[in-house]
């Protein structure tokens, strides 16, 4: 084996061993996010048996204006990546683009849940959105935010392991044809595709233990700010 | 007994023997409901599928197939000290203190470890009596533990026993809001039926290790109880409905009112437990983090809970994470002792034990997750060779 090849592989087991440490980091905050959202009295209510249509209306009504958000801030993000790092920046193109339209999705379910179109388009955030989205471009427009990797971990997860669970429970609960419940159970599939992809963002960017702890702890923010989203929804 | 001394130095504990009780011949599958009983006559739709997540093939039944029961929870509790005491050279009289740990009991009041000392006979001793569910074990673990390692005793045994298939028989769902309008019981309610069986299973606990041969030195236990983020989960007590609401309990309801309402009967939230696997995975994670648990360090994993029963996703993030303890080093009596709840752990220690595969200088990490109100305990063990005589 050449010492080229000995610091390729030395190089690949540190950028591996980083991206697992951050991951495990990252998973930490996921399940203290969880414990934090099953305490919200929206969530609370939903999985007590106490959701109701009105419940329902006006999650789709809240999720909406962060939906929207998403894909601006990552494009934000997008243009504010240099062009040593043109791969990642590439990535959250492509995210943006199959993202920007799926508050679209939201309005649809809204309407086949009894809502007028109105109604969902002229609503304001509420002030956890205003939070989240108000944090997420001051971070998207630094130089280089990797940090909000961390951002979508939170809202990927959210996606793919919270939305059909909620969609499952309240279609359950609220009797209303499958066709209101379309972002919930629908949009979030194919997990061990997003979770690979992720992986491989995180390698663009590690190992650098600033990156890291910037990454970990956007998750910290988005995850509560998200939390205090879920917390203004009150029937 | 000796009192502690307020100057004294932390001993280590050692487990010096483990003993087992599981009543009668094991059960296979298809000879489940001839011993629990078929709920309005009718065989259950939900147990193929109860069977095929958790992957049990046998278990054992303290009741005859007529339902009529041959042991109670504290007999089969009395017996696995017994065998424990035998196994480590001990008998009844070395014994000094007693620590058990069940779901559920044979009588309401008072606690198990009264039943089972009743049973056991004998001198004096100190009880510690621990209620929960898989769980409980670990309490009655650490409690024994603690008296030992302060010097208040030398010698305790902990035991943890299960007669959960009494629960299961029929005439604790029929007529009650348990059953659907044809007549069928929920899955709330019928996994379970096809998932816990009985037995007991025991350690003793003793301040110096085995001169003659190998025994466990306790590393230590940890219990991380996450109940004020989550409602019960697998509980008995309420309806569904209102379970998170204590003011509606059945003791408020009274008997007759509440087996109408099918609060007396063990149910289970599968939305909920999904939740929850994530929360005990995000403790065990924490362990690793931190450094408490090196999994590159552990050599033997005693998990209760069946490998399969993890979803590929959860596999994914243990691995991603490298937190992951590879299969082979998984050990389990799952598919052929049952799920015997509280008692599980001991069962698959003392199977692993007397398996001979575990050398001296090895660990052993004890996962006990428990559903009911999430929560999950861990104890590290170590294999220690037999002392000199010096």
């Amino acid at each position: 084996m050449s010492v080229v090849d000995v610091s390729v592989a030395e190089l690949s087991s540190a950028r591996d061993l980083a991206v697992s440490d951050a991951l495990r980091k990252l998973a930490l905050v996921w399940t203290d996010f969880e414990a934090r959202l099953e305490a919200t009295p929206l969530i609370r209510k939903l999985t007590r048996g106490r959701f109701e249509l009105a419940d329902y209306q006006n999650f789709l009504i809240n999720l909406r204006q962060q939906v929207k958000d998403g894909s601006l801030w990552m494009s934000r993000a997008a243009s504010s990546i240099d062009e040593q790092h043109l791969e990642l920046r590439s990535t959250l193109m492509k995210h943006a683009v199959t993202e920007h339209r799926d508050f679209r999705m939201l309005e649809a379910d809204y309407v086949a849940a009894g809502g007028t179109l109105s109604a969902i388009q002229n609503a304001k955030k509420n002030i956890g959105s205003e939070a989240l989205s108000g944090w997420m471009f001051n971070e998207a427009s630094q130089r280089n935010p990797f940090g909000l990797l961390g951002a979508m971990f939170i809202i990927e997860g959210l996606g793919s392991i919270k939305a059909q669970e909620w969609g499952k429970l309240a279609h359950d609960r609220l009797g209303l044809p499958k066709d209101a419940f379309n972002f919930l159970l629908y949009h979030g599939e194919n997990d061990a595709e997003h979770m690979r992809e992720f992986e491989e963002m995180l390698a663009l960017v590690l190992p650098d233990e600033q990156v890291a702890e910037r990454i970990v702890t956007c998750a910290k923010v988005v995850a509560r700010l998200y939390v205090m989203q879920i917390e203004e929804i009150a029937a | 007994m000796q009192h502690a001394n307020r100057d004294a130095v932390l001993r280590d504990a050692y487990i010096t023997g483990s003993g087992v009780f599981l009543p009668g011949d094991p059960v296979a599958n298809d000879r489940i409901e001839d011993f629990i009983g078929r709920v309005g006559g009718r065989a259950s739709s939900i147990g193929p599928r109860a069977l095929r997540w958790n992957g049990i093939r046998t278990r054992h039944y303290a009741l005859t197939p007529q339902g009529e029961p041959l042991h109670s929870n504290a007999s089969m509790s009395a017996k696995a000290v017994q065998a424990a005491l035998a196994d480590a050279g001990l008998g009844r009289e070395n014994l000094q203190m007693l620590a058990t740990a069940t779901t559920q009991g044979d009588y309401l009041v008072p606690g198990h470890a009264s039943a089972v000392h009743g049973e056991l006979g004998g001198a004096p001793l100190e009880l510690a009596s621990f209620q929960s569910v898989c769980a409980s074990s670990l309490m009655a673990l650490k409690a024994a533990t603690a008296s030992v390692r302060t010097g208040e005793h030398e010698c305790a045994a902990i035991v943890a026993g299960e007669f959960s298939s009494r629960w299961f028989r029929p005439g604790f769902y029929e007529n009650t809001a348990l059953l659907d309008g044809k007549g069928r019981l929920t899955m709330e309610a019928d996994f379970l039926r096809f998932t816990l069986s009985d037995g007991a299973g025991a350690l003793v606990l003793e301040d110096k290790p085995r001169r003659d041969r190998t025994c466990l030195r306790i590393e230590w236990i940890d219990l991380t109880s996450l109940a004020g983020s989550y409602d019960p989960c697998m509980w008995a007590g309420a309806p569904q409905a209102l379970r998170a609401d204590m003011m509606q309990a059945w003791s408020h309801a009274g008997p007759k009112a509440s087996h109408a309402n099918g609060a007396i009967a063990l149910l289970q939230d599968f939305a909920l437990l999904k939740v929850i696997i994530r929360a005990w995975i995000g403790v065990y994670l924490q362990k690793v983090d931190s450094g408490r648990i090196v999994p590159e360090q552990v050599d033997w994993l005693l998990f209760h809970y069946s490998a399969r029963s993890l979803r590929q996703e959860i596999v994914d993030i243990l691995q991603s994470t490298r937190a992951m303890i590879p299969e082979e080093k998984w050990f389990t009596t799952l598919p052929d002792t049952g799920n015997i709840g509280a008692a599980s752990i001991f069962v698959m220690l003392d199977a692993l034990v007397k398996s001979g595969k575990v050398n001296p200088g090895e660990r052993i990490l004890c996962v006990v997750p428990e559903s009911g109100r999430a929560m999950v305990g861990f104890v590290m063990l170590e294999m220690v060779a037999g002392a000199s005589f010096t």
